[in-house]
C-alpha cells in the first residue's frame, strides 16, 4: 500500500474527505479520533493489516504520520 | 420494561460463536406506537438483540477484561419485518477478540428467513462499575447446563 492509499484508508475510516488528511494532521484536528476512534483504529489495524497494536502504540499516535510509521514498521507501506 | 432481549442461548463457543432466541411477545408495549395497525419490532431493538447475544459470547470468554458494551454499529441492514408472535433466531460470530475491543458479525433470522444483520464493535467496562452482585441470568443459565470444565488434578 502506498502512502497515498494509506491516507485514503485513514480518511475513509474516520469518515473524512481524503484531501483533508496529510501525515501532519493531528489527532486534535480529527474530531472523530476520540476514544471510540482509537478503538476503531485498533480494530481496523488488526483486521485489515494483522497489526495488533497495544495501548502504548495507540497512546503514541498523535498525528496521522504516526499511524503511517506504524504501518511502515510492520512492512505495510511500499 | 425489562431490557433483556435474549431469552435463551441455544449454542455457544465462548469467544467464537453463539446462537440464541428471543420470542417477540405480542404484549410488548412498544407495539402500541410502532405502529398502530402495523406492529413491527423497531430496528434499534433488533440491533440490541444482536449486541446482547454477541456480548454474552464475549463475556463467557474472558470475564477479567470486564463486561462487553456496544461501542459502534459498523453498518446494519434491515431486510424484513419482525412481527408480534414470531421467534427471532440470533446469530453472532466473533471476528476479533482482544483485551481492548472485539468485533462481531451478527444476524437475525425468523423461520429461516434473514431479517437483519450488523457488524458490531465492542469495548469493555470493568465489572466494578456495575452494581454488586450484578449477574447475566441468561448466560449463567446456559453455562449451568454445560459440563464442568476439566481442571488439572492437584499434584
Amino acid at each position: 500500500m502506498s502512502q497515498q492509499e494509506a491516507l485514503k484508508w485513514f480518511a475513509d475510516l474516520f469518515g473524512l474527505p481524503p484531501a483533508t488528511i496529510t501525515p501532519a494532521t493531528t489527532r486534535i484536528e480529527v474530531l472523530t479520533w476520540d476514544s471510540l476512534g482509537v478503538l476503531t483504529l485498533m480494530a481496523a489495524l488488526d483486521e485489515t493489516f494483522n497489526i495488533v497494536a497495544n495501548d502504548a502504540d495507540m497512546r503514541a499516535m498523535q498525528k496521522v504520520g504516526d499511524v503511517l510509521d506504524l504501518l511502515g514498521r510492520h512492512g505495510k507501506l511500499t | 420494561m425489562r431490557f433483556i432481549l435474549v431469552d435463551e442461548i441455544l449454542e455457544m463457543v465462548p469467544g467464537h460463536h453463539i446462537r440464541a432466541t428471543k420470542f417477540i411477545s405480542p404484549d410488548e408495549d412498544y407495539f402500541r406506537d410502532h405502529f398502530p395497525g402495523f406492529p413491527v419490532v423497531p430496528g434499534v431493538l433488533l440491533t440490541e438483540m444482536m449486541a446482547q447475544t454477541a456480548g454474552k459470547c464475549l463475556d463467557a470468554e474472558n470475564r477479567t477484561r470486564g463486561k462487553s458494551m456496544l461501542a459502534k454499529i459498523n453498518g446494519a441492514s434491515f431486510r424484513d419485518w419482525v412481527r408480534p408472535g414470531e421467534t427471532a433466531l440470533i446469530h453472532g460470530e466473533i471476528r476479533t477478540s482482544r483485551p481492548q475491543f472485539a468485533t462481531a458479525d451478527c444476524r437475525v433470522e425468523i423461520g429461516g428467513r434473514p431479517v437483519c444483520s450488523a457488524e458490531l464493535l465492542f469495548s469493555f467496562v470493568n465489572m466494578e462499575k456495575f452494581a454488586p452482585g450484578y449477574r447475566d441470568e441468561v448466560l449463567e443459565r446456559y453455562l449451568a447446563t454445560q459440563p464442568p470444565e476439566i481442571s488439572p488434578s492437584p499434584q
